[in-house]
């Protein structure tokens, strides 16, 4: 930061405009050549000197002085002093710059010699900016028709104070900003600046606790219709201004006074506060703008007094009120409005600037309508926040993901501002939703490749039945072709071609299962049975290999909770994989051991265990990953398939050496929960 | 009267056994089965056959290694494979071996009682009439 300010006067030298740096005290510390030119004061002279060295008005200087260091910058027509003793009227532009504590640093000025005397709007534009007032020019006409109902309710024997501010909330809500000026916009008007700030409601921007007073005052001077007559009040601290003045008065020649000049005098409130304040929300302010995390600032004050309302009146269930009431979700969406967005959510909403998307919030809502309703239901319950994953339109008519946070004001928060956020998860779901993809792919083409392996026993398992059939058939029609047709022959061989057709039928009926790609089911199953089916299903793999089965059934196993198919497919794998371990063993037994129990957490356990040689130590914790695999011919998918298929049923797998030697596999799965 | 030729059937599945020994008996053939190609091996009785119709994959031994068997006992016994496995090079083997016919299931009647006639009568055996006809 020093070596920052040591080369600024540098390149000001440069400057076609007057810049001066001024350090707090208001000592010139910096005069460039460009305002020797404009104020003919040579810089040698200048520097050291104090700012009353430029001004007359050293009084009203130095008041301007303390509300500069304050609120950070001003911009304006002032006169400044020339070597002739005459007046210079120029146009100058003031910064404070900050230290990183807060603290003010220095002041920098640019001026340049005033163009013209008409700087400052034109027609009725005529609120003289003196010294830092907030000032205002509103629009009226909307509010007039209420001003019968306020005065006869003033005039009453015994006026209810809670309609009259009822009516002046009203009459502050119907006024419009016509204009306002630089400081107003600085301190009511967030980040919004002037012109953003025009057209809408003047109770967007009115502390609440001054709307009435400013009601009655805009009355006052809209009843007497005296243009020129300035109306004044003092108000109470509002927070925002110290013991304000606020002042209203007429244009000029109006025969309808439909319009009002306002103005708030008063020096910001706790001046110590507001500097920090103002280095802190500045710093706010670039985090929010810069956040990567789409914001917008919303301001749904008048709905928390709507609710207080129904509270009022003693509705709990708001979900259910609202659906009496849903007129009050379309009123939320069109009344409650966007004051402030930030450059991600310009972005996201493909928006040309942010006023693209400073309007009612409607348009947030239009691709999940409930969402609005849920948002406003959490306000209602006095949550802190809420969030979901919604879908939103953007303006440049994508679709997108959004997972979209609330953050409600805080009961007894001065400012009422609830912010949302967006942070954009189209790729995420997308991305999910193509991975399941995948998964099922994978999974279907695991289950179609491993049937490939079983090709061959399929075949042959299916072309037996056929083939007896068909010779069953021609050996019938043999019989029947005879002179004297053996029909008790035929009978049989009649009920041995059903028989042989019906057992095709089944190996297709098993194929079919195992191959169709389908959402897993979730039944009661009993886990032996399920063995059974996968032992019918090799039965040829194992018997081509002169393999023993020696199967260990618990008595009274409860059901299971699983996928029929997929479970099979567990046990045809790990079947598989042990008849194949178990070719390469010559010596010895060839024996594959499935028992089924049930474990100390209740569930059901099946265990595999053959008397291969084993699997090497280091591969044990590997064979459960994709890929993986010892053979050559295998793809290494069948034990992960396992594996991801146990895991989806809630369960695990686990694969080790038996110390007797072989492999040995286990798997639990939880039990159906009535039979747990 | 000549003497009716005797075919012995190999094959693990029961019902395609049956079904088989059916049809040879209908056409006037005598038929012996065997569930696996040991039993046949083991059985004093398998000598006197004078065809072999074997099936491929079997759990103990296949049908091509009962061949090679037989083959290196010196056995010139006729034999025709009747399988559902579609391996060339296992069908290379049942050739070299000197199968007569490599036929793939299901099969029909005429194809395969075609191939067991001309093998029997290339032993000089004498085909049954139909005798129903």
């Amino acid at each position: 930061m020093s070596g920052s300010a040591g080369r600024e006067p540098d390149i000001a030298d440069l400057a076609s405009e007057s810049v001066i740096i001024f350090d707090t005290a208001g000592v010139i510390r910096y005069w460039n050549p460009a305002s020797e030119a404009l104020y003919g004061w040579p810089a040698m002279s200048m520097i050291g000197r104090g700012i009353d060295h430029l001004s007359d008005r050293t009084v009203d200087e130095g008041e301007h002085w303390r509300l500069l260091l304050q609120e950070g910058n001003w911009q304006g027509p002032a006169s400044r002093r020339t070597p002739s003793g005459s007046q210079l009227a120029v146009d100058i532009r003031q910064y404070v710059r900050f230290n990183a504590d807060g603290t003010a640093r220095d002041v920098v000025e640019y001026g340049r010699r005033a163009q013209g005397t008409e700087q400052h709007g034109g027609g009725d534009w005529q609120i003289p900016d003196r010294l830092m007032a907030a000032s205002w020019e509103m629009d009226v006409s909307g509010a007039l028709p209420l001003i019968p109902a306020l005065l006869e309710e003033k005039a009453a024997a015994s006026p209810d104070p809670a309609r009259l501010t009822t009516l002046g909330l009203e009459f502050v809500q119907a006024m419009r900003v016509l204009n306002v000026n630089e400081r107003a916009a600085r301190l009511v008007g967030g980040n919004r600046g002037p012109e953003l700030m025009i057209g809408q409601s003047v109770a967007v921007f009115w502390p609440i606790e001054a709307r009435a007073p400013l009601a009655e005052l805009v009355i006052e001077a809209v009843t007497a219709n005296d243009p020129g007559t300035t109306h004044r009040r003092q108000l109470p601290s509002d927070g925002i201004l110290r013991d304000p003045v606020m002042s209203v008065w007429l244009p000029p020649d109006r025969e309808t006074p439909d319009r009002v000049f306002v103005a708030a005098n008063g020096t910001a409130d706790d001046d110590r506060s507001y500097l920090y304040l103002r280095a802190s929300e500045a710093r706010y302010r670039k985090l929010v703008q810069f956040m990567p995390m789409a914001m917008w600032q919303v301001d749904a004050s008048h709905m928390g007094k709507i609710y207080a309302d129904i509270r009022g009146q003693g509705v709990e269930d708001f979900d259910a009120y609202l659906t009496e009431h849903p007129e009050l979700i379309d009123f939320a969406g069109t009344s409650v409005s966007v004051t402030n967005v930030n450059r991600s959510a310009v972005q996201l909403f493909g928006a040309e600037s942010p006023h693209d998307l400073m309007r009612h919030v409607d348009y947030l809502f239009t691709a999940t309508p409930s969402a609005l309703r849920k948002v406003m239901i959490g306000r209602f319950n006095g949550q802190q926040n809420w969030t979901d994953l919604i879908k939103v339109h953007t303006l440049d008519g994508r679709t997108l993901d959004v997972q979209f946070s609330v953050t409600y004001p805080k009961p007894p928060a001065e400012l009422d501002v609830t912010i949302f956020g967006m942070i954009d998860v189209t790729e995420r779901i997308q991305m999910e939703t193509e991975l399941r993809q995948l998964q099922a792919d994978y999974t279907h083409a695991a289950r179609i490749s491993m049937l490939g392996e079983l090709t061959t026993s399929i075949a042959h398992e299916v072309n037996q039945p056929l083939a007896a059939i068909v010779t069953n058939a021609e050996t019938s029609l043999r019989w029947l072709s005879r002179d004297e047709p053996n029909v008790e022959k035929v009978k049989e061989l009649t009920a041995r071609i059903a028989a042989s057709a019906r057992r095709a039928n089944e190996i297709v009926q098993r194929i079919r299962n195992m191959a169709a790609k389908r959402e897993p089911e979730r039944v009661a199953l009993d886990l032996d049975e399920v063995a059974q089916e996968a032992l019918l299903f090799v039965r040829d793999e194992v018997e081509v290999r002169a393999i023993r089965i020696a199967t260990d059934f618990a008595k009274d196993l409860p059901k299971a909770m699983g996928d029929r198919v997929q479970l099979q497919q567990v046990l045809v794998n790990l079947l598989v994989n042990s008849a194949q371990a178990l070719e390469v063993q010559n010596q010895g037994e060839r024996e594959i051991r499935l028992a089924t129990s049930r474990d100390a957490d209740g569930r059901i356990v099946l265990t595999l265990r053959d008397t291969g040689p084993g699997m090497a130590e280091d591969h044990i914790d590997r064979v459960f990953e994709g890929f993986f695999t010892t053979k050559d011919n295998g793809m290494g998918i069948g034990l992960a398939i396992c594996q991801s298929i146990i895991a989806e049923h809630g369960g695990s797998i686990s694969a080790s050496n038996h110390p007797d030697g072989g492999a040995q596999f286990r798997f639990a799965i939880p039990a159906h929960a009535t039979d747990a | 009267m000549p003497r009716i030729p005797l075919v012995a059937v190999v094959d693990d599945d029961e019902a395609v056994r049956q079904a088989l020994c059916d049809l040879l008996m209908v056409t006037g053939l005598a038929c012996r089965t065997f569930e696996s190609a040991p039993a046949f091996l083991g059985d004093a009785a398998a000598r006197d056959c004078d065809c072999l119709i074997t099936d491929v994959r079997m759990p103990g031994m296949s049908g091509i290694d009962l061949l090679e068997r037989l083959r290196g006992d010196s056995s010139d016994l006729p034999a025709i494979v009747l399988t559902s496995v579609v391996d060339e090079h296992l069908r290379m083997r049942a050739d070299a071996l000197g199968a007569l016919a490599w036929l793939p299931k299901p099969v029909t009647d005429d194809v395969l009682l075609g191939h067991l006639k001309s093998a029997l009568e290339g032993g000089g055996l004498v085909w049954p009439d139909d005798p129903g006809t």
